[in-house]
């Protein structure tokens, strides 16, 4: 009787563990082959702001050459200076995604596990492991 | 005058008071003081203490034919609805990031699943039959939905146990994983700093997973479609970040709803006279065997990954190879930093259990196909 209990049992075992490391090493491989296929492209904002920080450097370009040579005007929005308008637009929109990062997950700004919005303490863990001062790896 | 008939009438609940349901009236106060004092998995165990509290008062009218807790149970256990349900919340709640960041770990997920089987055996040579033997080894899942469906399959009759059972050992897992942990790792082994790969996952891989899961899964195991599907579409949901509104549903309310009512239900077939039987004992106590054998597989595991690749798997992410998400990888990220506390290993525990939670999904699959049931 036990001899029978245990002979089905370990059946069990051997076919079910079997199974379930078969299906997930399939897995594993789907999912390495998705993860080679689809690499993620450069983001447009990064692109963006390559572009917008050599608009900026212009003025400073212009201001390291001869001395008196005249600045480039400086543009204006609506009677506002050009650069009072950014400023307030980037704090607006600062503050807007802090309200939705602390908002419920769903309506986060950002992807969960994204790097962009990861937890202060999250974000030192990973770059500390990632640049690993001590010696012997530990 | 107030006669002998009306006198046995105003009795009837003192007179209905069993020794066992005053034993079960104290079972459901400790669960309460678990839950409220102790914070153990508050959500479920209040409910289900409710729900034994009320079921075991004499004469309880909501066990009645067409009492409240019946209903509950009859709409949502007997055909498995609230687990399912609660699948698509844990769904759009869970993040799979981690696992997609390092795929390979996704083993560790399958090695914390061999509590199930080891306890099945052990279960068959204390007398459970087969059904029986199968339902107590998916509290090995350390998965609470999984084992409230296939044990709802397998043995409806134990559902009670195994399911105080299964989210008792859910909430102890600070106490039951570090002993096991200990026991098997060196003091080095549990030092291994690991690198984290620089790999950026796109949103269409997040959400290409879930169907790939979906339909990996349910076209190898059919039996674990309703479990992995529902799985799957609340990740989809959340991924896709195209109905917002479903996924905050599911993940709030309709978890919440579901929650209250599965706790209920399951607190209602603890009735004492059923309840308090050897059996019970030695589902709890297999259930806790269970565990200890899964924590202890997936570090032997993980050690085994750690010579195959020089030394650079630290063996404490494998005991997060079980379903108890995220508990079991901030366990493992505390032992880590209390060895050295420089080592940030959570995200890598929680690849491990992220691969855990589908990992369990899959062995209960698997577990009702090789029982030809649940189809």
């Amino acid at each position: 009787m036990y001899t029978e209990h245990l002979g089905w049992g370990l059946e069990m075992t051997v076919l079910g563990m079997g199974l379930v490391f078969a299906l997930l090493a399939l897995l594993w491989l789907l999912l390495t082959i998705v993860l080679k296929l689809d690499k993620e492209e450069d983001e447009p904002a990064e692109e963006a702001a390559r572009e917008s920080t050599a608009e900026t450097e212009r003025p400073a370009t212009a201001a390291a050459g001869e001395p008196g040579e005249p600045l480039p005007a400086r543009a204006t929005v609506n009677g506002m200076e050009a650069d009072l308008v950014a400023a307030i637009l980037v704090a607006a929109h600062q503050h807007r995604q802090t309200l939705r990062r602390q908002a419920a997950p769903p309506v986060r700004a950002v992807w969960p596990g994204s790097r962009l919005f990861a937890s202060r303490w999250l974000a030192s863990g990973r770059a500390r492991q990632i640049n690993d001062w001590q010696p012997g790896g530990r | 005058m107030v006669d002998q008939e009306t006198i046995a009438l105003l009795m009837k609940g003192i007179n209905g008071v069993t020794w066992q349901a005053v034993v079960m009236i104290l079972v459901s106060l400790a669960l309460f003081y678990l839950a409220i004092v102790k914070d153990y998995e508050p959500l479920l165990l209040l409910p289900i203490g409710a729900g034994c509290l009320l079921a075991n008062l004499p004469l309880s009218p909501l066990m009645g034919e067409h009492g409240m807790l019946r209903i509950l149970y009859q709409v949502g256990v007997e055909n498995e609805l609230y687990p399912l349900l609660i699948f698509v919340g844990i769904g759009a709640m869970t993040d799979f990031g981690p696992l997609l960041e390092n795929p390979k770990f996704v083993l560790l997920g399958a090695a914390g699943q061999f509590g199930i089987f080891l306890t099945l055996i052990l279960a068959l040579l204390l007398g459970f039959s087969q059904n029986e033997a199968a339902s107590i080894g998916i509290i090995g899942a350390i998965d609470g939905p999984t084992s409230i469906y296939v044990s709802g399959i397998l043995a409806p009759h134990m559902l009670g146990p195994i399911t105080v059972a299964a989210y008792s050992y859910m909430s102890l897992v600070p106490i039951i994983m570090p002993p096991v942990i200990h026991a098997l790792t060196s003091k080095e082994e549990r030092a291994i700093r690991m690198a984290y790969s620089q790999r950026k996952i796109s949103r269409r891989t997040r959400i290409m997973f879930p169907i790939i899961v979906t339909a990996i899964v349910g076209t190898l195991v059919p039996f674990a479609t309703p479990l992995i599907g529902m799985l799957m579409l609340g990740n989809l949901m959340k991924e896709s970040g195209a109905v917002e509104r479903l996924t905050k549903a599911s993940s709030n309310e309709i978890a919440n709803m579901v929650t209250l009512f599965l706790g209920l239900a399951i607190g209602s077939t603890m009735v004492g006279a059923d309840f308090l039987k050897t059996q019970t004992l030695f589902i709890l106590i297999l259930g806790l065997l269970a565990f200890g054998i899964d924590c202890a597989a997936g570090v032997l595991f993980a050690k085994i990954l750690n010579w195959l690749t020089g030394g650079k798997v630290n063996p404490i992410i494998g005991a997060a190879g079980i379903s108890a998400f995220p508990m079991a990888a901030r366990v493992c990220q505390r032992l880590a930093q209390q060895e050295n506390f420089d080592n940030f290993l959570l995200m890598h525990a929680m690849g491990a259990n992220a691969a855990g939670q589908v990992a369990s999904v899959v062995a209960g699959g698997v577990l009702l196909a090789l029982m030809g049931a649940g189809g």
